[in-house]
């Protein structure tokens, strides 16, 4: 009274499952799909909505002080302010090889983690960075001007 | 050299276009649960299902034997498994910031309010469905042999769910958790009552050590929180997992589900659909099977009424899981979770109150802090350990309110229950007790009599009276625990509903002063 | 089975819908996606997700501009919805500050009710519109606020010398331009003259310029002296809220410091009102007040009628004008400093905390309106409230007359024990000396300059009988004064420190003369009901004091 391998009918099941048990696969497939579906819910949930940290767009007041090719850099923030004849701008501090912030330096900026180094306008000097560091927005409001740390403009744009 | 070479490169292609199907062929070892085979593999091939025997037993199936309480139970523990992982993602466990992340997931976390509410409620939904099942097995006699074992771990299993759900109820640090822990904390300090009128508390302060090991400090504070964390989170998941593992596990040891002796005869009609599984002659046995006591290998024995717990118990088990995502979610939905003000130890809130299954208990410390907190609570505790161990007989076994008597005594019992513990508690609510008649009175005697010993006192009497009565102690058990049963509901319903400011009665809520 | 299955079809399919509404009410559905949605910038639809400002060092994270948009960081709305409209230009940028630290609410959360704290549970509702400028308390407090006289006479000098045509203040005026161009203003904004500091040498500045520009000589006239101090009055208190100014202006006139401590300054017979902008409405009765249950109805009502307010409160009803008391309300609702990070720290609040600047004007006339009047009255006449002590009458030409510097200082400064004359020199942070001579001068101002009589004895002079005293003073004193001298309809004179700084020949001449005026008859003259005593008589009743007093 056994069965054998490969038997498509069970002897013992007082309800033999049906050729197409339409029933049985809706009731799985619902909760099947119902699983996926609050998976999908749940892979959301972590993923932050707001960030705790400020604003990346902020005011700065440059000092009077500066002088062209001097770097000011907004407390706080990874973002160099430069000032010159033609303008103010701001390039962004953080390596474009793996994100350290790099340091104002006589040839530009250099990167204390990989050795990549920058030229004064953003460009690739030496080291492994792939790009140039980038220009980031800047607008003039009244006496103040808004860096806007979340869009960038071509090198070279000065206000 | 270079054949050799070409054929082993090809078979490595082979196999590289063979992974997909190798990979499904290891994923589902066994193919479609078709065949006898594919079915019993489906179960003992699966660590999950293994727990399962391969076949179950009619009874079990019928949905009146345990009304699912059981996987309900599971099911919701496992809802606030996933919800509370996902809750971890934001809380602080700290105090100057867990009541705003609370306020994140409420108000910025992606369905973060939604998942709280749904842990919130299957956690209350574990609480009602844990004790419903405990109800359950007592009422059929299932604690009976082999199974005492067993009901001693459901037994832990209660406890450490209340546990849970206790520890969890700190965690938002609002004014809500903070003033139900400090009355839950100052619950445990109070073997003080005793050690103070005899006068040990100096030498011997377990009221005290208890307070301080759960509180960490006098107050509740930074210390409690991350104390209530660790075990919420941490502690109590892991005990209750290892229980809930050994409770499952033991069920198939102890031969399934307990059921009557007749019940064969009983579920003939269904079985007169099926084929018989007849074991006298297996093709091959459990080796093992010699070691293990019970009813699980039925070597030599006469027809099996059992069904393919694939898919039978599969459907039953899956079915009810979904109707207790479906109970969770549907209580989510139209009810947030509570959450007040900031905890503000120096407001304490009135009336504060703790969580709705200890409001029985804090109903009877309104009178002896002793008695509610540690008295009648270790009473319950030590006399459900013991049932399986005092009630030793074998009539009812597996039959819903089995036993001499049957549903007519615990239909009587009820009766009795509710109408002793409304009496008492009317009369304690209208004319005041020992202190409002007697101030001097010593608390040593309000700690023996009181509304909560009273209560005890009857049940007790009325249990020996149908002790003697049916001349069985299943008889005075089953009077027991339904005047219990009764007692927890009354006294619960009174804390939740009719307790106001300063623990004050009132009729409703509506009636509240503003303070 | 079937029936199994069935179970499973219909809960599976009961949790995916349930599932499915949730997401679509999670992801499209909020209150916020409605008004981000309908609000556009100059570049067309913003981006719809939640927005906020965070300020670490004020442990803010404001939400708010998730509805009202536009005061969101860098977001420029151009279309007319209003509650995505820009904020309105102010010191601090709610862009760096966030919302909650002025407005109070609940920054953290995403809903209307939630957000504005309207709901159950929330302690600090926003300041409503009204009282706006009250969140300014909750890091500023004007300092050297004067009464609210004096300021009312500021404003006066202001208007009617037409200052408002050429200078804008709190967005009024400025408008005329001396010449005739219209188009711009010509002299600077005023509003803030108060913190930011203005030429003190203006006025010289402006009569030079009549003598060089033209059109000014129709425009500017001279400005007395007097009226030019009033004008310093009113740009000292341009703080960016006037309104506010007014508030703490009336506080300090009525007297509260006298009973109420705020800060680090006043009495203790009332509560400390240092946090009373942040009372919590979910524990305050509103059992007796009229309207919603809001915090501002609750303080209005409490001005209105204290007692039936706060079941047992020992404040008297003042009888103030509604206007009065919406002032005050607004001035309890700023109530709310915070503890500061040191960034943050106003230069105002450093210098109350730690320097010891008072925050009224700390002349004799400043002093008494903000400590004494509530008790002895803007004229000094004394004051009697329905169930408490009456408070004597400090202008007495009579009591001015005996009552020499010295007694009045010391009685300012070491208090009446027992009594709510609280050692106003002894106290934390209580009056210097300095400042008890300015209140003693302008006491004896408000009495009409009556200046103490020399007594050439000493202190204590009186010889006597203490039994004889003792009965004469149960017989004729201690109906008023109390068995003791504990104090009754009149004055407690057993008080021991009144009688350490009296002189005998105060305490004869006040029995002998009596004081017009009050209930003291002069007992050296008979009347109907009694007979008059002598001078030994009195005497003795002066000896038997100083034996209670010693007791």
């Amino acid at each position: 009274m056994t069965t054998k391998p490969g038997n498509e009918v069970s002897r013992f099941d007082p309800e033999p499952i049906p050729r197409r048990d339409f029933l049985g696969l809706a009731a799985i497939a619902t909760t099947a799909v119902t699983f996926l579906f609050s998976l999908f819910g749940m892979l959301k949930l972590p993923k932050a909505a707001v960030s705790a940290s400020p604003a990346k767009k902020f005011n700065v007041t440059l000092p009077d002080a500066l002088a062209a090719g001097e770097a000011y850099v907004p407390p706080g923030r990874n973002v160099a302010v430069f000032r010159d004849a033609d303008g103010v701008f701001a390039i962004s501090t953080v390596c474009t090889h793996l994100g350290c912030i790099v340091k104002t330096s006589k040839e530009g900026f250099d990167c204390p983690c990989h050795g990549s180094g920058f030229a004064a306008d953003g460009t690739v000097r030496k080291g492994p960075a792939p790009k140039p560091l980038p220009w980031i927005k800047v607008t003039k409001s009244g006496s103040a001007y808004v860096v806007d740390e979340e869009n960038t403009v071509p090198a070279g744009t000065k206000v | 050299m270079a054949s050799v070479q070409q054929s082993a490169l090809s078979e490595f292609w082979d196999n590289l276009r063979g992974v997909p199907r190798r990979l499904y062929e290891v994923t589902f070892r066994n193919g479609v649960p078709k065949t006898d085979r594919t079915r019993s593999t489906f179960i003992f091939g699966n660590v999950f299902l293994h727990l399962h025997s391969v076949r179950t037993h009619l009874w079990s199936l019928r949905w009146s034997t345990t009304a699912g309480l059981g996987i309900i139970t599971t099911a919701a523990f496992l809802i606030t498994v996933i919800t509370g992982v996902l809750l971890m993602f934001y809380y602080k466990p700290y105090t100057d910031v867990a009541y705003q992340s609370i306020k994140d997931i409420h108000f910025v976390v992606p369905t973060g309010r939604f998942i709280r509410n749904i842990h919130r409620w299957a956690a209350n939904v574990m609480v009602v469905a844990v004790i419903l099942h405990m109800a359950r097995a007592f009422y059929t006699a299932a604690y009976r042999k082999p199974r005492e074992f067993n009901w001693l771990i459901g037994w832990g299993l209660l406890v450490v769910t209340l546990a849970l759900s206790f520890t969890g109820y700190l965690l938002p640090w609002d004014q809500l958790a903070y003033w139900a822990i400090t009355i839950g904390a100052n619950i445990a300090q109070s073997p003080r009552e005793i050690t103070d009128a005899i006068g040990i508390t100096a030498w011997f302060d377990i009221g005290g050590l208890q307070r301080e090991l759960l509180l960490g400090s006098d107050k509740v504070g930074e210390e409690a929180l991350i104390r209530f964390y660790l075990l919420h989170v941490m502690i109590l998941p892991i005990a209750i997992c290892m229980l809930m593992a050994v409770h499952f596990w033991r069920i198939r040891k102890d031969g399934g589900l307990a059921r009557p002796a007749d019940a064969d005869e009983r579920v003939a009609s269904e079985r007169a659909q099926s084929y018989p599984v007849f074991t006298e002659q297996p093709e091959k046995t459990y080796q093992l099977a010699a070691l293990v006591k019970g009813k699980t290998s039925a070597v030599g024995k006469g027809p099996e009424n059992t069904l393919p717990s694939m898919p039978h118990l599969f459907y039953a088990e899956l079915a009810v899981l979904m109707l207790t995502v479906l109970i969770c979610l549907a209580l989510a939905f139209v009810s947030d979770a509570p959450l007040k003000e900031l905890a503000n130890p120096l407001v304490p809130e009135n009336p504060a109150k703790a969580p709705w299954y200890f409001l029985g208990l804090q109903e009877i410390v309104s009178f002896s802090a002793f008695t509610g907190g540690i008295g009648i609570p270790m009473l319950c505790i030590i006399g459900l350990g013991l049932i399986p161990f005092l009630d030793r007989e074998t009539a009812g076994t597996g039959e819903w309110f089995g036993g001499p008597g049957g549903w007519k005594l615990v239909r009587w019992s009820i009766l009795f229950g509710f109408s002793s513990s409304i009496l008492v508690e009317a009369f304690a609510i209208r004319f005041g007790w020992l202190r409002e008649w007697f101030p001097s009175v010593p608390q040593l005697v309000i700690t023996l009599i009181n509304p909560g010993t009273v209560l005890t006192g009857i049940f007790a009497v009325y249990s020996i009276w149908l002790v003697r009565r049916y001349n069985s102690t299943r008889a005075g058990a089953l009077g027991l625990f339904t005047c219990f049963l009764c007692g927890f509901i009354v006294l619960t319903v009174i804390g939740t509903y009719f307790r106001g400011p300063n623990w004050d009665f009132y009729w409703s809520p509506s009636q509240w002063q503003a303070h | 089975m079937n029936k199994n299955k069935y179970l499973l079809l219909i809960s599976s399919a009961g949790v995916l819908l349930l599932l499915v509404i949730a997401a679509v009410s999670e992801n499209f559905f909020k209150e916020w996606h409605g008004i981000q949605a309908s609000a556009k910038n100059p570049e067309g639809a913003i981006e719809s997700r939640l927005r906020q400002v965070v300020n670490p060092n004020l442990r803010t994270a404001d939400r708010c501009v998730t509805c009202h948009v536009g005061m969101a960081p860098g977001e420029q709305i151009a279309s007319s919805l209003k509650v995505a409209a820009a904020h309105k230009p102010v010191f601090h940028s709610p862009s760096e500050m966030g919302c909650t630290v002025c407005h109070g609410g609940q920054g953290l959360a995403t809903t209307r009710d939630d957000a504005h704290g309207t709901v159950a549970f929330w302690t600090e509702p926003m300041l409503p519109a009204k009282y706006a400028y009250a969140g300014c308390g909750t890091c500023h407090t004007p300092l050297g606020v004067p009464t609210s006289g004096v300021l009312a006479n500021a404003r006066k000098s202001f208007e009617r010398l037409d200052c408002y045509a050429c200078h804008r203040v709190d967005g009024r005026g400025g408008t005329i331009r001396v010449g005739g161009d219209v188009t711009g203003m010509e002299g600077p904004d005023l509003s803030a003259t108060g913190i930011k500091g203005y030429n003190a040498e203006w006025y010289v500045g402006h009569v030079a310029k009549i003598a060089s520009n033209e059109a000014w000589k129709n425009a500017f006239r001279e400005i007395p002296d007097h009226e030019r101090a009033a004008l310093k009055v009113f740009l000292d208190t341009r703080m960016g809220a006037s309104r506010l100014v007014e508030a703490k202006a009336e506080f300090n006139t009525l007297g509260c410091a006298g009973c109420h401590k705020v800060g680090n300054f006043g009495g203790d017979a009332g509560v400390d009102l240092s946090l009373s902008g942040f009372k919590d409405p979910n524990q305050v009765s509103f059992a007796n007040v009229p309207g919603e249950h809001k915090l501002e109805n609750w303080i209005k009502q409490h001005f209105r009628s204290p007692v039936s307010t706060v079941s047992g409160s020992q404040m008297p009803a003042l009888g103030l004008k509604e206007d009065q008391i919406d002032l005050l309300t607004m001035y309890v609702l700023s109530l709310r400093r915070r503890t500061l990070p040191d960034v943050y720290l106003p230069k105002d609040r450093v210098r109350a905390m730690r320097f010891g600047a008072r925050e009224f004007v700390a002349d004799g006339e400043g002093i008494y309106a903000a400590v004494c009047t509530a008790c002895h009255g803007a004229s000094g006449g004394g004051t009697r409230f329905p169930g408490l002590v009456p408070n004597p009458s400090i202008t007495n030409p009579d009591f001015l007359e005996l009552a020499s510097d010295e007694f009045i200082a010391q009685t300012i400064i070491k208090g009446r024990s027992g009594r709510p004359m609280l050692a106003w020199g002894e106290r934390e942070n209580g009056l210097s000396a300095d400042e008890v001579a300015a209140l003693v001068a302008y006491i004896r101002k408000l009495g009409g300059g009556v200046q103490a009589k020399p007594d050439p004895l000493p202190r204590i002079w009186a010889k006597g009988d203490t039994t004889s005293g003792g009965r004469l003073y149960t017989a004729n004193c201690a109906g008023c004064h109390g068995a003791l001298g504990e104090g009754r309809d009149g004055p407690a004179i057993g008080n021991k420190p009144f009688l350490d700084i009296v002189s005998d020949t105060y305490l004869t001449e006040t029995i002998s003369r009596g004081r017009r005026g009050t209930t003291m008859q002069g007992f050296a003259t008979g009347s109907v009901i009694r007979r008059s005593l002598t001078p030994s008589e009195i005497e003795a009743i002066v000896v038997y004091l100083r034996s209670i007093g010693t007791k």
